[in-house]
């Protein structure tokens, strides 16, 4: 077990390694000077070569990722070109709503999803389980901007019963900022729940176990929910962690459409800038986000699954 | 029964819900201008620093008129110099010494006096930074360079003389100077104040123009609140200014309709043409030309551009016409570099035609009888993209085969100023201070062609020419308006018939507010500053329905 921990962390380390020094040869490879995005077309000769020196861009490749990998090690990111801000208080400060987005929407997900998908599997071949399908394949195909963009259009604008976008000033406010950025969010996650609990579901329903406890007399309710579904959920656990890994990366669409201050919103604008420590700085803990995610859902069905233990030894 | 009923519902929702189409909200009918309230407005782009010494970008400029006076401004309607923290100033003959007498009881916002010290040291911090983007503003102030290059701690030409006096000696005229002191990171600092909030310094503006900061959400909304102790509180009327940041234009836009916004600016197509077509909207929509200036560059050191007659083809072959439609007649064509309303312009000189027949007789001159084929460089907004498209279809008709090559911005900006980058692309300029020489030395003067390992050239069509050089450096130097504006005509001659670039047209900048937001409209340069509007609201401060 302990070997099994050890060496999904020891991937999870390698991996991050790789996204980071890939991110950064990708962005200093871009052909753009950022001495010159930041100071604009006026500068003079000696303030470009003077900013080039103060972010080590003077230096070669090999350089400039010694110098930035340093820094990193020490928990630092940098400067954002942009703003001159710290790149950690940046994040610290997107992060937060980029969280609240990702729980609203895994919450939504969830509620409605699951029961979305256990209607198909239960009401199979009838008309629920076509209709449930039905509007999995409609959520899996809508793009988000549109969903957005209809939802911000009807629900805020049209009938004004939610806020046009804006991140609100708390408490309710917050709340009620947040329901249609989350309601866009969770569209393609509630049509994937569905399909997965209904295509699990409609497995386990026809196991040994299932029919024996139908054979004992247990009432329905109890034999989908205490044995049927509970192990219908396995895969669900992996979709969820994949999901959840995601959202927490920001959401660049749904942030843009409903100007939510997250962490997707934040990377739009320094991919736009060539803000490079931003870029990977912002793309360093999205995959620190998937990637811790992902190891606590392996660590999760190592726990549960017995039979995964030996596999993962 | 029940199903039909409902979709029934929906549609009458649909068809029920408020589509009024114009304003909401009415002016009271206030004669004159009253005090009070809070104006709000939203920008698509993040606000990047609140330091008069680094903000540089439009959106940060909004706040920062606002926060900072500088020795003297702009007048709200146009580009004529006006006193501010100086009362009046001195220009010696030969136009190398300033003498600046500040005015009595200016003060920052904590009521400490503003003394010619904070001038000097806010000047020199500009100097010192080694990433401001304002340095080279200053490079005619004697001792500017040895601060600069970190020879010197304190700039000599910069000198406080007694508790009202600032005296600013330059090393080589420069007419355009007074005008290079309006932009806002010319304001006094107090150097303890820039130790204390360190890093900080971008989140607590030591503010001394009508304006200071009330609250700072960043990223999402600026509050601005009237400054108690600005020296002229006849000129504010607004309590406050709310500044909404990252919010798209379309969300802009609907925010504008329901009431929740004051003002709102870029318009997306569809928006603009709403306006400007409902009869409800149009009065209150607001054009100004800014001063800006775009087209196309050519690198007139690379072939086919380095042949005039291709370049001029080029022009002839371009219908302004069809720019100016597809970015919905908020255009002015233009015949050179200078906008409407600059110093020099020549109003004698028109666009060059749309004349495909003389097009395709120069090209065939210039030995290309069956066209040919070029790459246009482009960044990727959706402005540009439309431009190029443009361009790429009249072209054709001369026989010119474009193929666009887009790119991000950044990407874009680096590679047209390499002298191997792309040779044929989109281009633009803007003032930050309104004077010719803010235009003509960046694009067209030899000196702003740098090396590219150094990089730095604004000149990005490598057109070097003695005689306009001479032409350039001689109205540097010239005091005298009208033989600066004579200067700078024969500049432009020189520029239209060589035509290093494609010129094409100047940007309208379009705003609409709502009926009673009053005393506004956009400026030239500023763009959006609100420091004098005010709100014509009902006698309880609240916005009067229709």
């Amino acid at each position: 077990m302990m070997r099994a921990v050890l060496r999904r962390i020891g991937w999870t380390i390698l991996v991050l390694w790789f996204v980071v020094t890939t991110t950064f040869l990708v962005t200093a490879l871009i052909p753009a000077d950022p001495a010159r995005t930041l100071l604009g077309p006026h500068a003079t000769t000696a303030s470009i070569a003077r900013v080039r020196a103060h972010y080590c861009l003077d230096r070669g490749l090999v350089a400039q990722y010694g110098c930035w990998l340093d820094h990193v090690v020490h928990g630092d990111l940098g400067e954002s070109y942009r703003s001159k801000r710290p790149v950690t208080q940046i994040i610290a400060d997107r992060i937060w709503p980029t969280a609240q987005l990702a729980l609203a929407a895994l919450v939504l997900q969830l509620v409605l999803g699951v029961p979305l998908g256990m209607l198909a599997a239960l009401r199979h071949g009838r008309w629920q389980d076509h209709g449930a399908t039905v509007v999995a394949l409609i959520g899996q195909s809508v793009p988000q901007f549109f969903v957005g963009t209809l939802l911000l259009y009807l629900f805020a604008y049209r009938w004004g019963w939610f806020p046009i976008g804006g991140y609100g000033t708390g408490g309710w406010d917050r709340l009620a900022h947040l329901v249609l950025p989350a309601m866009t969010q969770a569209t393609l996650g509630v049509a994937y729940f569905a399909r997965v609990v209904r295509v699990e579901l409609l497995d386990v329903l026809g196991e040994d176990y299932v029919r024996t406890a139908r054979a004992k007399g247990l009432h329905e309710a109890a034999v989908v929910g205490r044995h049927a579904l509970r192990n219908a959920l396995g895969p669900l656990l992996t979709v969820i962690g994949l999901g959840l890994g995601v959202l927490l990366g920001g959401a660049v669409v749904t942030e843009l459409i409903f100007a939510w201050p997250g962490l997707g919103r934040e990377l739009l604008q320094a991919i736009l800038e060539v803000d490079m420590p931003l870029i990977v700085g912002v793309v360093l803990v999205s995959a620190i986000a998937i990637a811790v995610v992902n190891l606590i859902v392996d660590l999760a069905q190592v726990w549960i699954d017995p039979r995964l233990r030996d596999d993962a030894t | 029964m029940t199903r039909a009923r409902a979709a029934l519902g929906l549609l009458g929702l649909l068809a029920c819900s408020p589509t009024e189409h114009g304003p909401r909200f009415r002016a009271a009918g206030a004669r004159q201008p009253r005090d009070g309230g809070t104006l709000r407005f939203s920008v698509a782009e993040p606000i990047a620093t609140l330091d008069p010494a680094i903000g540089y970008d439009e959106v940060s400029y909004y706040a920062l008129h606002a926060l900072f006076d500088s020795l003297v401004g702009f007048a709200p309607d146009g580009l004529a110099i006006v006193p501010r923290l100086a009362a009046r100033w001195d220009i010696s003959p030969d136009g190398l010494t300033y003498t600046f007498e500040l005015r009595a009881g200016i003060a920052f916002s904590d009521g400490t006096p503003i003394t010619p010290a904070d001038m000097k040291y806010g000047l020199e911090r500009v100097l010192a930074l080694a990433d401001s983007p304002f340095t080279g503003y200053l490079d005619d102030v004697e001792g500017a360079h040895a601060m600069v290059g970190h020879a010197a701690t304190t700039c000599t030409g910069i000198v406080a003389s007694g508790d009202h006096q600032l005296v600013i000696h330059l090393a080589r005229a420069n007419p355009a100077f007074l005008a290079i002191l309006a932009m806002p990171f010319a304001t006094p600092q107090r150097a303890a104040h820039v130790a204390a909030a360190g890093e900080q310094l971008r989140r607590q503006p030591d503010a001394t123009g009508p304006f200071l900061l009330a609250r700072w959400d960043e990223g999402n909304r600026l509050e601005l609140r009237r400054n108690p102790r600005y020296y002229d509180p006849a000129r504010i009327h607004l309590d406050a200014i709310v500044m909404l940041e990252n919010t798209p234009r379309d969300t802009q836009f609907q925010l504008f309709e329901r009431g929740e916004l004051d003002t709102a600016e870029k318009l997306g197509a569809p928006d603009y043409l709403f306006v400007m077509t409902e009869p409800a909207w149009r009065p209150y929509v607001h054009r100004t030309v800014g001063m800006n200036v775009f087209g196309s560059r050519m690198n007139v050191t690379r072939k086919p551009f380095d042949d005039v007659r291709v370049r001029r083809a080029f022009n002839y072959a371009l219908a302004k016409t069809h720019t100016a439609r597809l970015l919905n007649d908020s255009t002015v064509p233009s015949h050179g570099i200078l906008p409407p309303g600059m110093l020099g312009r020549d109003p004698e000189l028109a666009p060059y035609p749309h004349d495909v027949a003389r097009a395709r007789r120069l090209l065939a001159e210039a030995g290309y009888p069956d066209g040919l084929d070029v790459t246009y460089a482009t960044p990727s907004d959706e402005e540009t993209q439309k431009v190029a498209g443009s361009l790429q279809s009249d072209l054709a008709e001369a026989g010119i085969r474009v193929h666009l090559d887009v790119m991000s911005f950044a990407t874009f900006a680096t590679a047209v100023s390499l002298p191997d980058g792309p040779a044929f692309s989109f281009t633009s300029w803007a003032a930050e201070f309104a004077d010719p020489i803010n235009f003509l030395e960046p694009r067209f003067h030899s000196r702003s062609i740098k090396p590219p390992e150094t990089g730095g050239t604004t000149n990005d069509s490598f057109y070097r020419n003695p005689a306009l050089d001479a032409l350039l450096d001689a109205a540097h130097q010239e005091l005298d308006a009208g033989a600066r504006a004579a200067l700078y005509r024969r500049a432009e001659r020189i520029l239209y018939d060589d035509v290093p670039w494609i010129w094409d047209y100047h940007r309208v900048t379009a705003e609409v507010l709502q009926p009673y937001v009053q005393g506004y409209a956009p400026h030239p340069i500023w763009i959006r500053d609100y420091t004098a509007a005010w709100l014509d609201l009902g006698p309880d401060g609240a916005r009067v329905k229709r």
